[in-house]
């Protein structure tokens, strides 16, 4: 196994590549005692004749659109660090860049989306601090400060452990790793350079491991038993039988542990095409309307990636341009609407990693992994989940300036 | 107790009836909720009539029924007349609507799609408050109903002013074919979700919006009028034909790619041996188009339609029932016919319908398939649209005088 880094976007070193792989193939050996099979390798080179296996979905947080309505949905999405951080857990996180205009008031100007892997930095991080500066250089348009990315002026003189954690805990957060859990460094990055910006992925749910989870999850021959003998078992029984419903409710996990299922039920190997990452494989700039008029091509910028396998869309005008992004439209059927903030343009485009499956071949008897649970629907709404998003919805109206909403009567709007 | 109304052949072994009506209802101006209801309710009344073969200027002298079946949809008209018991489904809101004609005639039907009204449609018609699906297996049973429609209504007229509460304002009507294919002389409909899949993808789900609950194991019907260009497409040589629809004209079978010469490659094994056809006995596992990794091929009707995403239920899928009808009506214009599709989709969410149709890499800026931007000479508007709505399909519910009668009543 030998990837090269996701979406070819960087040039680095043998060694850095080396790294990368050392990165991919941990979080791969976590998993395989229970979750491996001869379905899944994390070889793609080893696959005859790979054809591509659709694995992709919307971009926009399911969670709290079954949970409390797309309305409200997206205003919590769009609430900052704070719904970036709680709700955008699709692999695929935004920022909106809010600048003042000529009268001063505060406006959306842009929105920046990524689906680059934590883990892909953070091994930057512990091992070239200059690599994973100029990278955020060249991401953001500025050259951070040391002390932004390690909280020190020379992370040279840390070890590979401190600036993992250093690097995490003011970048990347912890991303469910036990040692940085363990070394009290948060869920979430404290420092300015990822939350006032969307530099790569930072909900611990999009990370690597869960990738590879949530393929590998499926990558086994599922079945039940019917009266036309043994077929595919269906979402409501796989995600049923490991206890695992709330899963089956997301845009990722059904996507990706069925798509990789249905090319196993066949006795199909999958595995992730190189160069393994999350990647934009569609957007609809189309819809996106400024004075009547198709927008401006410069307005959307894709970039950490060939062509095809972009990690990063940038969408509005720069700040050269006097228009913010509320001066965009986007129309979707008979309704045309400001753009406000990001929700609106993940909702648009659709994200997943390149997966690819090998010729088919038979699969015994015994290699069924025969189901026999419910095929009864999964009541999305009535998630744990949704517990937490309504209490945070609670939080973002609490947070809501009091206003005169009618006569002799003050509250507050949103929700 | 909830289920789907008839008229959805959905479940295993069940096959549409071989003739169709969709016809749309308008209430009057002023019409209250309760006034439509009440005028809607007779007027099912004569529709379980006419599926028991009663016919009420024949009494005691019963005609053949046809096996007729009757669904009914709301559009978001209806849940604006004065005394609307329901609020708009959020699923019924504009953003799931399609557009309407420009003053002028013509205009797309989504901002994103390459759907575009016919040049001569000011006027769409198939946006009324509500829509009737018949299907029989004789057009008689289909036409019948037709005009004991526009004869209950009448009846029902005040007769001092003539004037009905609910009008029959259009309708359109069409057929089945038994060759599998469609005008443009390639299967059709042969990609069809298994029936034991389709459930999942029609019937309305639980959501976050509490409002809604009520529509649950209801679905959406999506109607549009499709013309089809045909002399533009017999323009076209095979080949042309072959990659923008994504299969063998003769076969069915799915294309993956193309070889050296450019010409179009067929699923290896299809048709089995022995037989000449996708549609033919043993056929049945190349139905569904493989993934393709062959741009041009990529860019074909069939694989932008579908891109086997699952799981089927999934809104993310983008997969819709489709349960579509011919038609053939007389123009006096060369040809002297227009040919075309009545597309009609069941889907638990329109959004499924509108993302199909204007999403990047799908069917998005596309009026049928290939390059959106280098375009096939005539292709960018092979289909025309003579008319198009989104309707509500309430669920039968045990004890309602007809479905969605608490819409109104």
């Amino acid at each position: 196994m030998a990837y090269d880094v996701p979406g070819l976007a960087d040039q680095l070193s043998d060694d850095l590549v080396v790294k990368w792989n050392e990165t991919v193939q941990d979080a791969y050996d976590s998993l395989k005692s229970d979750l491996g099979s001869r379905f899944f390798t994390l070889d793609p080179g080893s696959l005859e004749s790979p054809v591509s296996a659709t694995v992709k979905w919307f971009g926009d947080p399911a969670e709290p659109n079954f949970c409390i309505g797309p309305e409200t949905a997206q205003k919590l999405s769009d609430w900052g660090a704070r719904g970036r951080q709680v709700l955008q857990n699709e692999y695929c996180e935004y920022h909106t860049v809010h600048q003042p205009d000529t009268s001063g008031r505060l406006r959306p100007k842009r929105v920046q989306v990524t689906t680059e892997l934590r883990e892909y930095w953070v091994s930057l991080a512990m091992h070239d601090p200059n690599t994973v500066r100029g990278l955020a250089a060249s991401t953001l348009g500025f050259e951070p400060s040391w002390e932004d990315l390690y909280g020190v002026t020379d992370p040279a003189s840390l070890s590979v452990q401190q600036r993992k954690e250093a690097f995490s805990r003011l970048v990347a957060g912890h991303g469910n790793d036990n040692t940085l859990v363990a070394a009290g460094v948060p869920a979430q990055p404290t420092g300015p350079l990822n939350t006032e910006n969307a530099l790569f992925m930072t909900h611990p749910i999009n990370g690597l491991d869960d990738l590879l989870y949530i393929v590998l999850f499926g990558a086994r021959p599922y079945a039940r038993r019917t009266s036309d003998g043994v077929e595919p078992a269906t979402r409501e029984q796989i995600f049923r039988a490991f206890g695992v419903e709330h899963l089956a409710c997301r845009h990722a996990d059904p996507a990706a542990a069925l798509g990789a299922h249905a090319a196993v039920f066949n006795g199909r190997p999958v595995a992730f095409a190189n160069p393994l990452g999350m990647y934009v494989q569609s957007f609809s700039d189309f819809l996106f309307l400024y004075e009547d008029k198709p927008i401006p091509e410069a307005w959307v910028r894709r970039s950490r990636g060939a062509e095809g396998m972009s990690q990063r869309l940038e969408f509005g005008p720069s700040d050269e341009d006097d228009a913010f992004l509320d001066d965009i439209q986007l129309v979707r059927g008979d309704l045309a609407e400001p753009v406000t903030g990001g929700y609106q343009v993940i909702r648009e485009l659709e994200v997943g990693p390149k997966v690819v499956a090998g010729p088919p071949t038979k699969v015994g008897d015994e290699e069924y992994v025969m189901l026999d649970t419910s095929t009864d629907p999964i009541r999305c709404q009535e998630a744990t989940i949704c517990q937490a998003i309504q209490q945070l919805r609670d939080e973002f109206e609490a947070s809501q300036p009091l206003l005169r909403i009618a006569p002799r009567t003050m509250g507050r709007l949103g929700g | 107790m909830a289920a789907l109304q008839e008229g959805i052949y959905h479940a295993p072994g069940q096959r549409p009836d071989a003739f169709f009506a969709m016809l749309f209802l308008r209430a009057a101006p002023e019409s209250t909720a309760g006034q439509i209801g009440q005028t809607f309710g007779q007027l099912w009344q004569t529709y379980q009539d006419l599926k028991a073969g009663k016919v009420r200027e024949l009494p005691g002298h019963p005609v053949p029924p046809g096996r007729l079946t009757v669904l009914v949809g709301y559009g978001p008209k209806a849940f604006q007349l004065a005394g609307a018991q329901r609020p708009l489904p959020t699923d019924l809101g504009p953003q799931n609507r399609f557009r309407s004609p420009l003053p002028t005639g013509g205009g797309p039907l989504l901002l994103g799609s390459g759907l575009r009204y016919g040049e001569d449609v000011r006027t769409n018609l198939a946006t009324e408050e509500i829509a009737v699906q018949l299907i029989a297996d004789t057009q008689l049973a289909v036409h019948r109903a037709v005009v004991e429609t526009w004869r209950t209504l009448s009846a029902l007229a005040d007769p001092e002013t003539s004037s009905a509460r609910l009008l029959l304002t259009s309708f359109y009507s069409g057929f089945q074919r038994d060759d599998k294919r469609s005008w443009i002389g390639f299967h059709d409909g042969v990609s069809n979700m298994e029936s034991t899949e389709r459930y999942g993808a029609i019937a309305i789900k639980p959501s976050g919006t509490e409002e809604d609950s009520w529509t649950e194991d209801g679905t959406y019907l999506a109607f549009v009028r499709l013309a089809i260009d045909l002399p533009s497409w017999d323009n076209l040589s095979r080949e042309q034909q072959e990659l923008l629809v994504g299969r063998d004209r003769l076969t069915g079978c799915a294309l993956t790619t193309v070889d050296a010469d450019g010409r179009p490659v067929v699923q290896a094994g299809c048709p089995v041996t022995g037989s000449s056809e996708v549609t033919d006995e043993g056929n049945a596992a190349f139905g569904e188009p493989p993934a393709v990794d062959d741009p041009l091929v990529k860019q074909s009707h069939v694989q932008r339609a579908n891109h086997h995403e699952l799981p089927i239920n999934s809104r993310n899928s983008l997969r819709v029932f489709r349960q579509g009808y011919e038609f053939l009506e007389p123009l006096g214009q060369a040809p002297g016919f227009r040919a075309g599709l009545n597309f009609v989709s069941f889907q638990d969410t329109p959004e499924r319908l509108r993302r199909m149709l204007t999403q990047d890499t799908w069917l998005g800026q596309t009026n049928f398939g290939g390059d959106p931007d280098h375009p096939v000479r005539g292709m960018d508007h092979l289909l025309v649209v003579r008319a198009a709505g989104i309707y509500l399909v309430p669920p039968a519910v045990e004890g309602e005088p007809f479905p969605g009668a608490s819409i109104l009543l």
